[in-house]
């Protein structure tokens, strides 16, 4: 089995199909590989750009305020990166911030037509609420997730409303927790209620997830009765605000939501979820959609096979599937492999370790980790606003996002490297992870393409 | 005593035990079931949990960090394990390359070593037919009825029928693969038109035996590692260079034997063998106009792009796009589990309806008149769901449909 491609992209989360779909409407043909979901399918439905600054304890108001500081202060942050541009660019805040705007923006346009609808920006930070109760920072929010502003003499009820069977959401624990955070803020909606509807979608109310009933609820017929009951709890509530587990469908959430809303006159969404969710289903499968639709060639359950850099140029990836093997020969590769999860990185007690291509690791202060033992790179908190060192390291890269040797040059100079494979910021603490990932993938899809095509970056 | 008698000893207690000792060749799966973060990514995709709930099939997870945990007690994950259809989607989306399909043919091989009053009842009728013919089907007891059918079969279809060939040193086996041999006779005949075509030197086996993936299936390890060494001595006294098979089960676990018990020989599904042997652009020239123009989808089997790789997918479309006056559109289930899979529909066909009833309502939202399969296993079992469900959608296997439009000889 063999393959040609211009692009080769090897991963499939946020960054890998960013990079895939931007190289292939750069005109360039691209091939994604991936073998297996990670950190892209464990994301809550929310698209976080820049929620804390480093250290964890400033707020952010918006994610154009995280870039500007993050530039600022960390050269080598990823977003820093973006901003660097030519040599004569005096300007590294706001070329990150156009950059990562206009990733934004394009990713909010293409995600439009698939169930993964966007609402937001890098303007301003939403809140999106949790199934525990809490609120979250974050710049980009699936539409059916967004509960709608919240007026100053908001008057109207939160109703937290489960389902019986389906352990994510406790309503009366989320309620309880809500109202202690608007009570003590001083924030809108005051008035909070909790109650479980009982669906059965199997015939038994228990030991249900959110995908059974967001599969159920895709099926038209089940709607209408699914309708009459949250409205029943709705009126006995008077509630103008519906929280929901993230259930709302895998392919029909927009149209059920706002049938919902038009039956029950209430602001009907669905709280932030738990690992791996719906949402984040609806968003892996939204990108996928869009890049296939774009012309790309997807190859999923291929793993690409380690191998060395021989010369400056990598001109073939063996992937290789349970039983078969693919030779692909390319003319540009994006490395968008992960981290810890994805196995873009591998910690082992002999050090940190590049997976495909054995490049050149560092940790969060750019130093070698090679040989560094990741225990080392622990804090003894767990949870703590420092975060890990472990979750800053990976690859350091130059301007165009490609993998760099001790020296500092270029490891192969039709390598680029995206999203959280890349060294410099912990997505843990920052609240950035999936904007970094759509960023720098949006770019090296970009230089990919442009040096595939044309002929180097 | 001596080390041999300290050998027996153990293997005496183990089976005490009822504990089987994993063979060489399982290690390996056994050791990625500790890579297992309990994320429940796979329980998202499963189109078993997806059909019939986690309450029924407890799903991959569980599989990986429960049920394959202990080895005495085995089997008392026997109604869940069973349940499995194999496809592999589990493992597709797993970010630590879990080998869920694996672990639970593993661990049905110990509930059936040690406990084969809790394997399902139609599965032992499977391995009784396996003893004794050596095939997953009982054998026609009337050869002129046998052939009798594939008359009727071949005449229906309008294909033709060429001499069976068995010569030592042939370019290529045939290997059509039990359903095909005793059941769906016009994929078996198919698949000898598609290699006559092109002046392919092959031969069949002339005692044709199972590969015993249904042996692994259903748990009988002794069986089905039995069945694999007849089948490679018959392969290695004719000498053959290449495998071509029409089933997609077959292509997989003859791959998988293959390279298991060093056949050392390449095996190939037709798709494989069409395009990267025989070569798309060979392939167009061939092919002929059909009477009236065709909407097909085509349904992959888990075990060609799960089992194999994807690209297999890509090459069906390719065949089916370079035929003329044949539109292909894609089904977006196209890739999700016919429930025919892992012997779940012999003894649990209400499982097998949840499977695929999603996959049913895919197929007829494309508004197609035809579905094909390159699978006589998937056709056969799409085909019933389908007739059940009142459609009038057709049902092909893609051998045959591959074959119809190919030039018969004189």
């Amino acid at each position: 089995m063999d393959l040609d491609t211009d692009v080769l992209v090897i991963g499939g989360g946020m960054a890998g199909l960013a990079a895939g779909i931007r190289s292939q409407e750069r005109g360039a043909n691209t091939t994604l590989i991936r073998k297996g979901q990670s950190a892209t399918s464990y994301s809550s439905g929310a698209i976080d750009v820049s929620g804390y600054l480093p250290g964890g304890s400033q707020q952010l108001l918006s994610a154009r305020e995280g870039i500007e500081a993050i530039t600022s202060l960390y050269p080598l942050h990823p977003y820093s990166i973006l901003g660097f541009g030519s040599a004569d660019n005096d300007d590294v805040p706001g070329l990150a911030i156009e950059r990562v705007g206009q990733a934004v923006e394009w990713l909010t346009k293409h995600l439009k037509s698939t169930p993964a609808q966007l609402y937001g920006g890098i303007d301003s930070n939403l809140e999106g609420i949790t199934l525990v109760g809490t609120k979250k920072p974050t710049a980009l929010l699936q539409q059916t997730i967004w509960p709608g502003e919240f007026a100053v003499d908001d008057e109207g009820v939160m109703l937290f409303l489960g389902i019986k069977g389906v352990s994510d959401l406790n309503p009366k624990i989320a309620s309880k927790t809500f109202l202690d955070n608007q009570a003590r803020t001083g924030e809108p909606p005051h008035k909070v209620g909790n109650a479980s509807l009982d669906i059965a979608p199997f015939g038994h109310g228990y030991n249900l997830s959110t995908t059974n009933i967001a599969r159920w609820l895709d099926r038209e017929e089940n709607l209408v009765t699914f309708i009459e009951q949250v409205k029943k709890k709705a009126e006995q509530f008077g509630a103008t605000y519906v929280a929901l587990p993230p259930i709302l469908g895998l392919e029909e959430n927009l149209k059920n939501q706002k049938a919902l809303q038009e039956a029950t006159g209430a602001s009907v969404f669905e709280l932030l979820a738990f690992p791996p969710s719906v949402p984040s289903f609806r968003l892996q499968r939204g990108l996928e959609r869009v890049f296939i639709e774009k012309g790309g060639h997807l190859l999923i359950g291929h793993e690409a096979e380690p191998c060395g850099i021989e010369s400056s140029k990598i001109t073939e990836v063996l992937a290789r599937s349970p039983r078969r093997k693919v030779e692909i020969t390319t003319r540009s590769v994006v490395l968008a492999s992960g981290k810890y999860i994805g196995g873009g990185l591998a910690a082992t007690v002999e050090g940190l370790r590049e997976t495909v291509f054995g490049l050149m690791t560092v940790t969060d202060e750019f130093r070698e980790s090679g040989k560094t033992r990741p225990q080392r790179l622990t804090n003894v908190v767990s949870l703590s606003p420092e975060s890990h060192s472990l979750f800053g390291c990976g690859l350091s890269v130059d301007q165009f996002l490609r993998p760099v040797n001790p020296d500092g040059d270029a490891t192969a100079e039709n390598l680029f490297a995206a999203g959280s494979i890349l060294a410099g910021y912990s997505y843990a603490m920052e609240k950035c992870g999936l904007g970094v990932a759509l960023a720098t993938g949006h770019y090296a899809g970009e230089t990919a393409a442009a040096n595939a095509t044309g002929g180097g970056v | 005593m001596t080390e041999e008698e300290d050998y027996d000893h153990i293997m005496g207690v183990l089976r005490e035990e009822r504990i089987t000792p994993y063979n060489e060749d399982e290690l390996e799966t056994v050791l990625s079931i500790g890579h297992c973060i309990n994320c429940g990514l796979c329980l998202q995709h499963c189109p078993v949990v997806a059909g019939v709930g986690v309450e029924r099939f407890s799903g991959p997870r569980s599989i990986a960090v429960e049920l394959s945990r202990s080895p005495p007690e085995f089997w008392a994950t026997g109604d869940k394990v069973f349940l499995c259809t194999g496809c592999g989607t589990c493992r597709e989306v797993c970010p630590k390359n879990v080998e869920v399909p694996e672990i639970v043919n593993m661990i049905r091989a110990r509930i059936f070593e040690h406990r084969p009053d809790l394997v399902p009842q139609e599965l032992h009728s499977v391995d009784k037919t396996l003893l004794e013919h050596g095939l997953a089907f009982a054998p026609w007891e009337d050869l002129e009825d046998k052939a009798e059918s594939r008359d009727m079969r071949l005449e229906r279809l309008n294909l033709p029928f060429y001499p069976n060939r068995v010569k030592e040193r042939a370019e290529v086996l045939f290997y059509p693969g039990c359903q095909a041999e005793e059941r769906a006779q016009e994929v078996r005949e198919a698949g000898k038109v598609v290699l006559e075509a092109f002046d392919v030197d092959y031969t069949l086996l002339g005692d044709f035996n199972c590969c015993g993936l249904p042996a692994i299936l259903l748990g009988d390890d002794k069986t089905a590692r039995e069945l694999a060494k007849h089948l490679k001595e018959k392969v290695g006294a004719l000498g053959t260079k290449k495998i071509v098979t029409t089933c997609a089960g077959c292509t997989s676990n003859l791959s998988y034997l293959s390279e298991r018990d060093g056949w050392d020989i390449p095996v190939y599904h037709t798709l494989e063998y069409l395009i990267e042997e025989i070569g798309i652009e060979s392939l167009t020239e061939k092919l002929t106009q059909s009477e009236d123009t065709q909407s097909v989808t085509v349904h992959s089997p888990c075990h060609l792009i799960r089992h194999m790789s994807r690209q297999l997918a890509e090459y069906a479309a390719q065949i089916i796009e370079a035929m003329p006056n044949a539109e292909y559109t894609e089904s977006n289930l196209h890739d999700s589990c016919c429930g025919g899979g892992g012997m779940v529909g012999y003894h649990s066909p209400d499982v097998a309806q949840g499977v695929v009833e999603e996959n049913l309502r895919a197929i007829e939202r494309t508004g197609v008149s035809r579905v094909v399969a390159p699978c006589p296993l998937c056709t056969a079992h799409i085909e019933e769901m389908l007739f059940r469900t009142g459609s009038s959608v057709e049902v092909d296997d893609l051998t045959v449909f591959i074959a119809q439009r190919l030039p018969k000889k004189e």
